[in-house]
């Protein structure tokens, strides 16, 4: 037997948690449940997020696109915003799991899992996003990034949630791409992703460049020596080879039952060359 | 519901879809009672080992446990199998596998089961293991029973292979690996079984062989096997991995030991995995010689099966693989040589397509490096060497009955997928390659020489007037009940609120073979045929007594009703139902299969199952792409053509070849049992990859009709063959794009990324 709380509003959410200091808050429920199957620690209550609406809004506020944690995938799919502003982001939650799983998920479920494997993040880390963190005394913000700590760590302490997370509205990038390689078409865990933002010239030099790579490091992996050979150039196979070759020899990927690591190496770096090809 | 004729020939919907579709229908795992008892297994997870104790004293004390059973405990030989018994219930002084069973518990709930079989304490002393068949086959190999490794070696020989190479054009050679398969079936083994009173078992298990599991229980557990009584219900999934006792004995043995209380087991899908069979996990090596034209000479072959520690059908499968191992081709000289072989692996067994898919990778790999070498086109050497009627094929036998190879050839060659490949090849977007490959295939439909396939079918007119069938092979969704309604119907001018169908239940039906080898339709389907017109029969002969007529003249069977045409007379199927006893009101009839009957070189080789006399046929096309960055390819389109003789059902025809090429593109595409040290890595849907909604493309199902005149309406099985196909036409289709074969499946995303790298292709 366990409890389990289904607050309606922040207010009782901080007095659930004030009441059971040891409960396990929870979303969607998707990767909990995984959890329960490895034994899962008895007694402890349950604090479900999932009914408290402000936590599910999407919004722009001002220069940044607002995301609830509560926001499921599906949510975030039929979204224009998401669709029209942050299309990597789109592109990455349209091909989580099955339509079951884009139904209860949720984007801040995916990221205090903090997988190497959670697609959400590598978008959110091309993005820079921030992720903004609530407790009862108030409220702080830290860039993904330094939120991740590694694979299932985070900088979650007790009695915090993540309430949200707040994205800079990509300006004048005419590339925003997502790539999801998984063992089949659906239903399946990443061994390797791309997510990739660029603002090219009308001559197609590339002028400025973000890309995060999951699955290929225990945390999502970016390259800045990578950026830094794109930039200033044309985009290009060639150009893009050469940033492909410094990619594989950055990475750390690990070999698993899904993938080895040379093949996620590869891959990491093949990755960049499909940017060549997009219009 | 509304009352549709039922006629065969026409796609109905199956007769039991409604029930299916609304949750009535009970499968297996559906079924409890009161004050159940829930057993659960201790399995070793330990390749090879000998057991030095098994203490199951904390066990034993925990409360909730009604009991916990070990070796000692099992009377009888203590050995399950169907036909080599070798495969301990329990296991007592050696574990062989890392599924073997040790202890059964027997407890209150799910939770004390659990507990308590943790708290089981196994004391084993490893020993050596062997994972290799080819190494398990070395004079200094690890034994894995005292008698060896070899279960069995096997030639089929015809001709005279070995001078006629020389006489070849070509010759050509190569080598081809497949993994063990995992059926993947939604509802995993259960059952549910109770002693009683009388010292009878019942058992309501999801099975394929409902009477023949009476055999390998009584043998196993020292019973007689007509104190066991069988209820098999539609199965949730079968494809031969409930073809042989999985559940069985041990419930069995549970029951024994439950004071009359009803015991439940049900495996979890790791202990599905784990303890289940597989399919056989081959290495084949092909020699081909042919002449310029394309025409083959001689085919030399070497398969090696790892069939795990113990054989379950592994002998027969392997009979079956090399008897198909030339393909559907006129072959004159043929050697092919077989092993089948003890390892420390999970048990590989029964499974749809029965070692002849693996085969088929091999031989129709070699049709296609032939048609290179020869600068042929790969439809042109298959159309020229495809088996006719009145041939001999590969393993010396004549066919004398429908033999449809050619004509599925012909309609793929035909067809506009086929017509439009180079066009659809050309528009490849960037980094990604197209290519088309195609495979012809057959499978052979029955058990071949040795062991009798046979059927009894039972139809009775109940009291309340419907005609009740009873059907004695398992329905394990390929849909063979609804095609006997169909046939009923049919014969007997019936609509569905007249006909009901009983599911196998061994204490009301009459013994038949098992739902397997495409068989359960064609022999069980012609015994009905003969009870149906005994029964026509008689209710016409009944019916002329009431209406004191002379003879049977003028009389029509129709819904419901007997009429008599020229005066419009009727007499009520109800009330004959009333006036006759029911010992009256029934037919029984029997099948058997007819068989090969050459005298064959090779035909000793096999105690049973070998070889066949009738085969279905089916060619097979995939548009296949590759994407060059990833490896990951995709089937963007798939046709196949069938023969089957006549069809019952042309819905369910096409759902079954449908089924067969989704579960063959998971066998090319993604799924492989991996093991190391003989445990299974992915024991589950997380990491066993099976194909989803979005990874299969449209299918296009044609079917070519023959007759095949020993047929029931002149059908044949073809549950199996569409699962041969579609690996080696999808490798044949990445040969295509890439130009470089892979011959080691599951073609996954990493092995074509490395034969792409191999080949300098990226970088
Ligand atoms: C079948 C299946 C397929 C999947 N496929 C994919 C896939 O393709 N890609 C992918 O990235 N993921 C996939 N997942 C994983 C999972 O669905 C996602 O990570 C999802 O986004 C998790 O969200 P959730 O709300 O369900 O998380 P929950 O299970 O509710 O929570 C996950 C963890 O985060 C914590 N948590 C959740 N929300 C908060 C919050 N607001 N504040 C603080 N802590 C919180 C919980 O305590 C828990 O530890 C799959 C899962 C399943 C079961």
């Amino acid at each position: 037997m366990r409890d389990v709380f289904l607050p309606r509003s922040l207010e009782k959410l901080w007095t659930y948690l004030d009441e059971s200091p040891g409960a396990l808050v929870f979303a969607g429920g998707t990767d909990l449940l995984v959890k329960t199957f490895n034994g899962f620690p008895e007694g402890e209550a349950l604090v479900c997020l999932d009914r408290i609406d402000e936590l599910k809004e999407i919004c722009q506020q001002g220069e940044s696109i607002w995301i609830g944690a509560c926001a499921t995938h599906s949510g975030m799919v039929a979204s224009r915003l998401v669709r029209n502003t942050l299309p990597a982001l789109w592109k990455a939650v349209g091909e989580i799991g099955s339509p079951p799983v884009r139904n209860m998920g949720t984007i801040g479920g995916n990221i205090c899992t903090a997988s190497p494997a959670g697609d959400t993040l590598p978008p959110l880390y091309a993005m820079k996003a921030e992720v903004e963190i609530l407790c009862r005394e108030g409220a702080r913000r830290l860039p993904i990034a330094q939120f991740i700590h590694g694979p299932g760590a985070t900088g979650l302490q007790k009695a915090e949630i993540v309430s949200a997370v707040r994205i800079p509205k990509p300006q004048g990038l005419n590339l925003q791409h997502f790539e999801k390689v998984g063992l089949r078409s659906a239903l399946a865990c990443s061994v390797a992703s791309l997510a990739a933002l660029a603002r090219l010239s009308p001559d197609r030099v590339v002028e400025e460049v973000s890309l995060a790579w999951g699955s290929v490091a225990p945390t999502v992996f970016t390259c800045p020596q990578a950026e830094e050979t794109l930039v200033g150039r044309p985009l290009c196979a060639a150009s893009l080879r050469e940033a492909a070759e410094i990619v594989r020899h950055r990475v750390r990927p690990i070999s698993d039952v899904r993938a080895d690591a040379e093949y996620r190496r590869t891959v990491a770096g093949n990755l960049l060359l499909r940017l060549g090809t997009l219009s | 519901m509304k009352t549709t004729m039922i006629e065969v020939g026409y796609p109905a919907a199956r007769f039991d879809a409604r029930s299916k579709v609304s949750g009535e229908e009970k499968f297996a795992i559906d079924y409890s009672r009161e004050a159940i008892l829930w057993a659960g297994a201790r399995r070793a997870a330990m390749a090879h080992a000998m057991v030095r104790g098994i203490d199951t004293s904390r066990a034993r004390a925990l409360p909730g446990v009604h009991a916990v059973l070990t070796r000692e405990d099992v009377p009888g030989t203590n050995r399950q199998g169907i036909i080599h018994k070798d495969q301990p219930v329990l296991a007592g002084s050696r574990v062989r596998h890392c599924g073997e069973p040790l202890a059964l518990v027997l407890a209150e709930d799910r939770d004390v089961l659990e507990k308590a079989l943790g708290m089981i304490e196994v004391d084993l002393e490893p020993l050596e293991a062997v994972f290799d068949a080819a190494e398990a086959l070395g004079a200094d190999a690890v034994r894995v029973h005292e008698s060896g490794n070899l279960l069995h070696k096997a030639v089929i020989k015809v001709g005279d292979a070995g001078g006629a190479f020389d006489r070849c054009d070509v010759v050509i050679e190569d080598s081809f690996e497949v993994p063990g398969q995992d059926h993947a079936f939604l509802e995993p083994q259960n059952g549910l079984a109770w002693q009683r009173e009388d010292g009878r078992i019942s058992m309501i298990v999801s099975t394929q062989a409902p009477f023949r599991d009476r055999f390998e229980i009584a043998h196993a557990l020292g019973l007689d096997p007509g104190a066991i009584h069988i209820v098999s219900p539609c199965l949730g999934g079968g494809f031969g991995g409930k073809d042989g006792a999985t559940v069985q004995c041990l419930l069995a043995l549970g029951a024994m030991r439950a004071g009359g209380r009803p015991v439940k087991m049900v495996w979890g899908r790791e202990e599905s995995f784990n303890a289940g069979y597989k399919r056989h996990p081959v290495r084949m090596w092909y020699r081909v010689g042919a002449m310029r034209d394309g025409t083959l000479q001689c085919i030399h072959c070497k398969l090696i099966y790892d069939t795990g520690p113990y054989a379950h059908l592994g002998v027969e499968v392997m009979a079956l693989g090399m008897e198909h191992a030339c393909g559907p081709y006129r072959v004159p000289n043929t050697l092919v040589e077989g092993w089948c072989v003890h390892t420390n692996n999970p048990v590989s067994g029964a499974m749809r397509g029965f070692g002849v898919c693996q085969a088929t990778f091999g031989i129709e790999s070699m049709m296609d490096l032939l048609a290179s070498k020869l600068g042929m086109s790969r439809l042109d050497i298959r159309l020229k060497n495809a088996l006719r009627r009145g041939d001999k094929n590969g393993a010396g036998i004549t066919l004398v009955n429908s033999t449809g190879i050619l004509p599925c050839l012909e309609t793929l060659g035909g067809h506009r997928l086929f017509q439009e490949s180079e066009q659809w090849k050309k528009l490849a977007g960037p980094y990604k390659k197209r290519g088309v490959g195609i495979a012809a295939t057959w499978n052979a439909i029955g058990y071949g020489r040795g062991l009798p396939d046979s059927a009894i079918a039972r139809v009775e007119l109940t009291r309340e007037g419907k005609i009740r069938i009873y059907s004695s092979v398992s329905d394990m969704g390929q849909g063979n009940s609804s095609a006997f309604v169909q046939m009923a119907g049919q014969i007997l001018t019936q609509d569905a609120s007249h006909l009901e169908i009983i599911q196998p239940d061994t204490d009301l039906a009459h013994p038949s073979g098992s739902s397997s080898a495409g068989r359960t339709t064609y022999t069980f389907g012609n015994a009905l045929i003969a009870a149906c017109e005994e029964m026509k029969e008689k209710l016409l002969h009944r019916a002329s007594l009431l209406l004191m007529l002379d003879e049977p003249a003028g009389l029509a069977l129709l819904p419901g009703i007997i009429k008599h045409l020229p005066s419009g007379r009727e007499i009520p199927f109800d009330l004959l139902g009333r006036l006759f006893p029911e010992s009256d009101r029934m037919a029984v009839k029997q099948f058997v299969m007819p068989v090969a009957r050459d005298t064959l070189e090779s035909e000793n080789e096999f105690k049973l199952g070998f070889p066949h006399l009738l085969f279905s046929y089916g060619a097979h096309l995939a548009y296949v792409e590759v994407d060059e960055l990833t490896g990951k390819t995709e089937v963007k389109e798939y046709l196949c053509v069938t023969e089957g003789g006549r069809v019952i059902n042309p819905a369910c025809f096409d759902q079954q070849v449908h089924g067969a090429v989704v579960q063959g593109l998971g066998y090319g595409l993604m799924e492989e049992v991996l093991t190391r040290q003989g445990k299974i890595l992915n024991p589950n849907f997380t990491n066993y990859i099976i194909p989803t909604s979005m990874d299969v493309p449209d299918i296009t199902s044609l079917c070519v009709e023959t007759e095949e005149t020993t047929g029931p309406f002149g059908m044949k099985g073809i549950g199996e063959v569409g699962m041969n196909a579609p690996l080696p036409a999808i490798a044949g289709g990445v040969e295509d794009a890439l130009g470089c074969r892979i011959n080691r499946s599951p073609l996954t995303a990493a092995r074509v990324l490395a034969a792409l790298d191999a080949r300098g292709v990226n970088r």
